[in-house]
């Protein structure tokens, strides 16, 4: 997949687009203001959109003003609209007749997601892959995705350092960034990319133009970064198995999973009966997370009872293990563990310190 | 158009055709699926269903005629309660065969030292049937068993069939031996020295308690065997079964897809690091 050159209109093209998205049959679900907080979810119109609002995400903060600047990643990442967080899979009677929900795929299309999460869904299609979850691969099929570009990251982003951002590279249908209040850019990355974007009124973008994106995302390349690299990470990660951080950690952690709950990437599921009036019996799907107590409990054993070990889990799953597994790191740096964290457990803190006692030790 | 999704994970019904009492906490079933499954190979499990309740994965023990799959429980939690009452002609649901079992492939032409602990026997014994079927194939074949008192030793009925394989041994041990017993007390990792299958051309098979493993490896090493010659096969939360739930991970492994078999070097990194 690739990118093409970008265009500049005004902001009246961003509305057109989502029009015609619209008018096209597209369910479009994007980020909307619902009850204080900006959530992903079904939009009716483009007003529903809350440009001019800003979020204020710190570790364990989360705040919205009305007064103007610009919001980051929704507490919903797309997870929750491609790999919903309850799946009813089948419903058993007394008489062992087996009864499967049929679900209806809409063409749905995901308007003004930011980059970070477009990396999320990339790294959601390698874990499924072409064998997986059935209701995601559904979704995927007929998914249309604009993104939006950062050019002011919050506190808690940290793209840049995970290669997400901020600025979209592959994986869309249309990129846009809103470089001013009036002025937007817009980028199409795929064949209807190009053809929805033909319906706008559109200039070349002016050497002027491209030069205040370059400076703004640079700006914002620096602002989103944690205090860790890269290079050789998982393997300073695993060289210190045994770092007491984990279990200074542990102190604060509440283990609620909240963290797993807003991760764009975390996958893992548990499968639940719930048993109704009649007999029958309904198996469902329901999100699970690596810090709950039940995670790794079986019937006469339990292989992770302590939580500094879950918490080591989930570190070790999302920056050595997913990589054998997937062939990538399992964080977008999208900061929503470090906003929705009740304690304000900094992951990029963490991180960087277990680095560091490998070079100590 | 509306669709069905989830398919991977909808077991088939299957009729309890036989219980077998193994010891006080165990049982051996008897499931006859009402739809084929895959046979399983030696080390493979499935996930048993019980309605309202919910699924545990099990390890095959054996197969029968007609797709008849045994498998042998050891009553431990909720859904193994509700197992337990099940009789002749009971329902439960079945998925899988699921997992990479025992390296049949690399047991030929080798002798075979088959560990087991408790109820670790279980996922072992359908490579001593193995064994024994195409008897050709494989060299000296050396079973070496152990349980904490012989009233919780699996299949002793047949304990005279695996004596009576050709070139083979049967070495029994308990943690702690009643009036009748009158063979070895002590735990199995004594046993491996007394085991006429050396380490030369060899391949051991371990499965039990993580702490039996444990000791059992290090015996092992003693005695020579590389960590390329052992394999092991682990217990997890395997909820899916399908490498999906992500719940039975060590390190980068699914056990359900990349286990639960594993050779030692795999995931010996692993295997000693506390609760990883």
């Amino acid at each position: 997949m690739f990118s093409g050159s970008l265009y500049s209109g005004e902001l009246s093209e961003l509305r057109k687009l989502f029009e015609e998205i619209k008018a096209r049959g597209y369910k479009i679900i994007g980020p909307r203001l619902e009850d204080g907080v900006i959530r992903l979810g079904e939009l009716e119109g483009f007003d529903e959109i809350p440009y001019g609002i800003g979020d204020i995400q710190k570790p364990g903060y989360y705040r919205v003003r009305a007064n103007g600047g610009r919001f980051r990643s929704p507490l919903d990442s797309p997870k929750r609209i491609l790999y919903p967080p309850e799946l009813t899979l089948f419903r058993l009677t007394r008489d062992w007749e087996l009864e499967r929900p049929e679900y209806e795929f809409e063409a749905t299309a995901l308007f003004g997601i930011k980059p970070c999460d477009l990396a999320a869904i990339g790294i959601m299609d390698r874990v499924q892959g072409e064998l997986g979850d059935e209701y995601f691969l559904k979704m995927r099929e007929k998914l249309l995705i604009v993104v939006e570009n950062c050019v002011e990251p919050s506190e808690n982003c940290f793209c840049a350092t995970m290669g997400t951002g901020p600025a979209a590279s592959i994986g869309f249908d249309i990129a846009y960034t809103r470089l001013d209040d009036s002025t937007i850019l817009f980028q199409p990355g795929s064949d209807l990319g190009v053809d929805l974007l033909g319906e706008l009124t559109l200039e070349p973008a002016t050497p002027d133009q491209i030069e205040t994106l370059r400076k703004a995302l640079l700006k914002a390349s620096e602002k989103a970064r944690a205090g860790f690299r890269l290079e050789n990470l998982p393997d300073m990660l695993e060289l210190n198995l045994e770092s007491e951080t984990y279990r200074e950690i542990a102190e604060r952690c509440l283990g609620c999973a909240n963290c797993n709950m807003v991760c764009p990437t975390c996958f893992c599921f548990d499968v639940i009966d719930e048993p109704e009036l009649d007999g029958s019996a309904r198996r469902i799907r329901v999100w699970d997370g690596c810090h709950s107590y039940s995670y790794a409990q079986v019937a006469g054993g339990h292989f992770r009872k302590d939580l500094w070990a879950r918490y080591r889990h989930w570190v070790l799953h999302k920056f050595v293990y997913w990589l054998r597994q997937f062939g990538s790191f399992g964080c977008v740096g999208c900061g929503r563990c470090i906003t929705w964290c009740p304690a304000g457990i900094d992951l990029r803190e963490v991180i960087s310190k277990v680095v560091r006692e490998v070079g100590e030790g | 158009m509306k669709e069905v999704v989830g398919s991977k994970l909808t077991p088939v019904p299957a009729e309890v055709i036989e219980v077998v009492d193994e010891t006080p906490d165990t049982k051996t079933f008897y499931f006859k699926p009402r739809a084929r499954l895959e046979n399983p190979r030696p080390g493979q499990f499935t996930e048993i269903y019980i309605p309202g309740v919910g699924e545990a994965p099990v390890s095959v023990s054996g197969t029968g005629p007609d797709g008849v799959i045994m498998q042998t429980v050891r009553s431990i939690g909720t859904l193994t309660e509700y197992l337990f009452k099940l009789e002749k002609g009971g329902l439960v649901g079945i998925r899988g065969p699921y997992g990479r079992g025992w390296p049949l492939e690399k047991l030929e032409g080798r002798d075979v030292l088959v560990i087991g602990g408790g109820i670790g026997l279980a996922p072992l014994r359908p490579v001593i049937k193995e064994v024994e079927k195409n008897r050709s194939r494989y060299g000296r074949l050396s079973i070496l068993y152990g349980a904490r008192t012989p009233s919780l030793l699996l299949y002793k009925y047949e304990f005279d069939e695996y004596r009576s394989i050709p070139d083979s041994e049967l070495l029994l041990t308990v943690d702690r031996g009643d009036e009748t017993w009158t063979g070895n007390v002590g735990v199995v990792t004594e046993l491996i020295p007394k085991a006429t299958v050396k380490p030369e051309n060899a391949i051991a098979l371990v499965c039990g308690p993580e702490i039996m493993m444990r000791f059992t490896i290090k015996a092992l090493e003693r005695e020579g065997f590389r960590e390329n010659q052992i394999y092991l096969s682990l217990e997890r939360r395997m909820k899916c079964g399908v490498g999906l739930c992500g719940h039975c991970q060590v390190g980068p492994y699914f056990v359900c897809r990349h286990g639960p078999v594993f050779p030692y070097w795999m995931i010996k990194k692993y295997f000693w690091v506390d609760q990883i």
